[in-house]
């Protein structure tokens, strides 16, 4: 299984958001992402979180300098309205651009275009879940606007319009280190054709491992777990391919 | 001597930067071309690849760079990477039927097998000829891949991989014209090996 070092930022700093609200800076994005490179993580995603609650552009010039001395790929999000900011990310470093606010509230059709152009496997839709009585609800803008969208059946529209991957987070679980919502988890990989990215709640190497053994998504990611350097990216891999039963290298 | 590699941006799309910094770090010097005129005066030519086959194609067709693209991969050792080997083949199946550069016997159909499908992340690569590429790499190395398609050939194959029990195509080779279905730019150290041995040849 993949390990993704997720970096919420708030430029110019890497933050930890508690349930996407209350932030607490942890260091710069390019320190950040050479740290967990040098450590071994498979991936690096970079997650502007306040670009579309401010309603700003996307900050190239910051994802450029992050872009840096590292050679595994780099997912960049926050703030893409289209298809113009997505060539751009490419040409500073991005390998993959990960949409969520603007396809969810506005224009769908953000994901076809997206899909077309780059290919489905450069694509990544992200989801922030929020757990209602027997459903969960899309949510937008760092966990702060309301969608009404299901998201069981926005995940099966976002793989229609062409989604390579799903990033799935909790907006009840995210910074809180107690846990992953594995149910979320195990309902969206059960309906998935594409790769499952699973996001928010991770304390603990045994919260991984748990939310793995029962959900069995195809990747993790993983931020407040590195940021505190409670255990390092080898730690998680190694763990993970022993309990998982399951050959270190061997993609799932 | 660094040898001067011509990287070929082929206009919107192509994760064009990330290629260029690997290819500096494998110790190349990289001249970007994006235009028919810009050529001439390399080494070693790198066909990077992020992009859907159909839109790329006619793109490059639109921009008159389909001819310069076939000669200068004919003339000088040329690597295709993802999307950049599979416009190698004679056939595209992404978003409709669309022709390849043709220069290496084949067709780009999309991946079927038990497991997710984009196949995304690190794999190991099964050398099944002997190639100068994977020279000094070791053989648990695993590559990073991200890509819905696959080149189905029967005559170029110099490696495979494994995904949900379905056994592709990872890289082809004929002469000196290679392709590689993984990403070497996001490959680690065994990448820029890769990348090293290439500017070598």
């Amino acid at each position: 299984m993949r390990v993704i070092a997720k970096l919420d930022v708030k430029p110019p700093h890497v933050v930890k958001p508690v349930h996407f609200e209350g932030l607490r800076k942890m260091g710069r994005p390019d320190e950040l992402a050479r740290k967990y490179y040098a450590q071994g993580v498979d991936e690096i995603f970079y997650m502007d979180i306040v670009a579309s609650l401010y309603q700003r552009g996307i900050l190239f010039e910051q994802i450029e300098a992050t872009a840096q001395e590292f050679f595994v790929p780099f997912a960049v999000g926050g703030g893409i309205r289209t298809i113009d900011d997505m060539t751009r990310l490419f040409h500073i470093g991005a390998d993959k651009v990960v949409i969520n606010t603007h396809a969810l509230q506005h224009d769908a059709s953000l994901i076809d275009r997206a899909a077309r152009l780059f290919g489905a496997q450069s694509v990544v839709v992200s989801v922030e879940a929020k757990r209602w009585q027997g459903y969960w609800e899309c949510y937008s803008d760092c966990g702060r606007e309301r969608s009404g969208r299901d998201v069981l059946e926005w995940v099966q529209e976002a793989q229609e319009r062409g989604a390579g991957e799903l990033l799935i987070q909790s907006v009840d679980q995210d910074g809180r280190q107690a846990g992953f919502d594995i149910d979320l988890i195990g309902e969206v990989k059960q309906r998935a054709q594409v790769p499952v990215v699973a996001a928010s709640g991770a304390g603990s190497v045994e919260h991984i491992v748990e939310m793995a053994k029962a959900a069995r998504p195809d990747a993790v990611a993983v931020a407040s777990l590195l940021h505190y350097d409670l255990c390092d990216v080898a730690a998680i891999k190694t763990r993970l391919a022993a309990e998982l039963n399951q050959d270190a290298g061997q993609v799932a | 001597m660094a040898q001067q590699v011509g990287l070929i941006d082929f206009g919107s799309v192509g994760n064009v930067e990330s290629v260029r910094r690997a290819l500096i770090a494998a110790g190349a010097e990289v001249k970007l071309i994006r235009t028919a005129d810009e050529f001439d005066g390399v080494s070693h030519y790198v066909l990077p690849g992020v992009g859907s086959f159909h839109e790329v194609m006619e793109g490059i067709r639109a921009n008159g760079l389909e001819e310069p693209i076939r000669q200068a991969a004919q003339s000088r050792p040329t690597l295709g990477i993802c999307l950049g080997m599979q416009m190698l083949a004679s056939l595209g199946f992404e978003f409709g039927e669309t022709a390849g550069f043709d220069l290496i016997d084949g067709e780009v159909r999309l991946m079927r097998c038990k497991a997710p499908v984009p196949h995304i992340g690190f794999n190991r690569i099964e050398p099944i000829k002997e190639s100068p590429l994977f020279a000094g790499i070791d053989p648990e190395a695993e590559f990073y891949f991200m890509h819905s398609y696959e080149f189905v050939n029967y005559t170029d194959v110099c490696a495979l991989s494994s995904h949900g029990g379905h056994r592709f195509v990872s890289a082809v080779s004929k002469g000196d014209l290679y392709g590689v279905q993984f990403h070497p730019e996001k490959s680690r150290e065994h990448g820029i090996r890769l990348l090293k041995n290439f500017i070598e040849l």
